[in-house]
C-alpha cells in the first residue's frame, strides 16, 4: 500500500464508561474465541481490547476508573526484534502486524510486550454450533500454537483503501474505523490517519490532556490517551 | 548384469524425484468432478459469454462469485431441454436448491485474495486461470502458491508487504 497513512487511535479516558461494547465488537469482528470463566482463571482469555478497571479513593468516596487497553501499535515495538522468524514487523502504514502462517509460537513477543496485548492460542478453539456462520470471512481463524493481537481491523483498512484507490483518491477522515471505534457509544475511541494534519486524531493528540501508556519505555505507541480530569480533584 | 543395480538406482531416484515434485506442486492440475458437468468451452467459445456474465462480482468484489441456479435458469429455462446435465440444473431450479459446485482454485485460509484490485490493475482472467474458454472441465493451470504470487507482484511493482494478503 502507500505511505500516505500512519494509523493511530486516541482514547479519551474521560468519556469511557467501561461498558465493554468495544470488547464484544472486537471479539465478533475478529473471530476471537469466546473467553470462558475458566480461561480467565487460567489467565488465558483472548481479548484484543480489554477494559482495565481501577479503584480510586477510599470508601465511601470511591470511584471506578476505566482504561481501554489494546495493542499500542508501537513505533518502536519491543515484540518485533525478539521474533526469530520475522512473523511480526512494522509495515509502511505504522501497523505492527502479525503474520499468522509465519509464526512458530515461541511466545517471545508476548513476553516482551509491556502492555500484555498479545495472546497465544493455547488450544484449537471451538465455537458453539449455532455460531458456525457467525465467523467473519475476512479474518483468518487462527489455529492452535500461534500468537495473535489487535490488528486495528486491518481487513477493514485494506477494503476501504482498495475502494478509495479504485476511485483514485486517498481515504477521507472517518471513512474507516475498527470495530471497537465504530461501536463505542460515547465516542471515547477515535481512529484515523496521523499523517493527515486535518484528521480528527491529529488534532486530538495535541490536546493538553494527552499521554501515552508507559511512555518512559520508549515504545512510541500509536495509541494516545487523553486524561480524565476531575474538576477540583486530581486527574487520573 | 553389472549395470542392473545402478540402472535400478537411477530409476528409483527418478521416481522419488518425480513424486517429490508432484507432491510439492500443490493443486496444480486439479480438476474436480463437478455435480453438473459444466463445460466452460461451450459457454465462452460457443455462446460467447464474457467471464463476468456469470462471475459477476469479479470486477467489484473479493470473490469472483459463482452464479446462482436462478442465473443459470435465465437461459436454461428454454435452452438445452432434454440434455441430462441441463436437466439436473432445471431440477435444482425447480426445487430451489443450490448446486454444490466444488471449488477448483483453493487457497489456504490464511491468505486473502481479492479479485477486484487485480482486475483493476489490468491482470487478465487468463493470467491466473488459463485458457478457460478451451476447457471442458475447469482445471487449475497455475501453481498459485506464495512464490507464484510474489514473483508476479515483484514483476509488476505491486506490494510485497506480508500483511497485504496475510491477516
Amino acid at each position: 500500500m502507500s505511505e500516505e497513512y500512519k494509523w493511530g487511535m486516541v482514547v479519551d479516558v474521560d468519556r469511557c464508561t467501561g461498558c465493554q461494547a468495544c470488547v464484544v465488537a472486537c471479539q465478533v469482528e475478529n473471530n476471537a474465541p469466546l473467553s470462558s470463566e475458566e480461561s480467565f482463571q487460567r489467565r488465558r482469555p483472548m481479548q484484543w481490547i480489554r477494559i482495565e478497571r481501577y479503584w480510586e479513593g477510599e470508601y465511601p468516596h470511591i470511584k471506578a476508573r476505566f482504561l481501554p487497553l489494546l495493542c499500542q501499535q508501537c513505533g518502536n515495538a519491543p515484540c518485533e526484534p525478539v521474533c526469530p522468524v520475522y512473523a511480526t514487523y512494522h509495515n509502511r502504514e505504522g501497523l505492527n502486524v502479525q503474520i499468522y502462517p509465519r509464526c512458530i509460537g515461541t511466545r517471545f513477543c508476548a513476553n516482551n510486550c509491556p502492555y500484555n496485548a498479545r495472546f497465544f492460542n493455547w488450544v484449537e478453539h471451538q465455537w458453539p454450533p449455532v455460531m458456525a456462520n457467525y465467523l467473519n470471512p475476512h479474518v483468518t481463524v487462527r489455529p492452535r500454537g500461534i500468537m495473535e493481537k489487535c490488528t486495528f481491523c486491518i481487513h477493514r483498512l485494506h477494503r476501504a483503501q482498495r475502494q478509495a484507490k479504485g476511485e483514485g483518491r486517498v481515504l477521507r477522515d472517518g471513512e474507516v474505523q475498527p470495530a471497537c471505534v465504530q461501536t463505542c457509544p460515547t465516542n471515547a475511541l477515535v481512529f484515523g490517519n496521523l499523517k493527515d494534519p486535518n484528521s480528527r486524531v491529529s488534532s486530538m493528540v495535541q490536546d493538553e490532556r494527552h499521554y501515552r501508556l508507559l511512555e518512559e519505555l520508549g515504545t512510541e505507541p500509536s495509541v494516545v490517551y487523553l486524561k480524565k480530569v476531575v474538576p477540583g480533584g486530581r486527574a487520573s | 548384469m553389472r549395470w542392473l543395480l545402478p540402472a535400478l538406482g537411477v530409476v528409483i531416484v527418478f521416481v522419488l524425484l518425480g513424486g517429490a515434485i508432484f507432491g510439492l506442486s500443490g493443486r496444480l492440475g486439479a480438476a474436480p468432478e463437478q455435480p453438473v458437468a459444466f463445460p466452460h468451452d461451450v459457454h465462452v467459445k460457443g455462446v460467447g459469454l464474457d467471464c463476468t456474465f456469470c462471475h459477476r462480482t469479479a470486477t467489484t468484489g473479493d470473490a469472483a462469485g459463482i452464479p446462482s441456479v436462478e442465473q443459470c435458469m435465465f437461459c436454461h429455462r428454454v435452452v438445452g431441454q432434454g440434455n441430462p446435465e441441463i436437466e439436473k440444473v432445471r431440477q435444482a431450479g425447480q426445487n430451489q436448491s443450490p448446486i454444490d459446485w466444488i471449488k477448483v482454485h483453493r487457497l489456504p485460509d490464511s491468505v486473502h485474495f481479492t479479485h477486484a484490485p487485480h482486475i483493476r490493475a489490468g491482470v487478465a482472467c487468463a493470467t491466473c486461470h488459463g485458457q478457460v474458454e478451451g476447457m471442458k472441465q475447469a482445471r487449475q493451470v497455475r501453481d498459485l502458491r506464495m512464490g507464484d504470487c510474489v514473483s508476479c507482484h515483484r514483476q509488476n511493482n505491486a506490494t510485497t508487504d506480508c500483511a497485504a494478503c496475510h491477516y
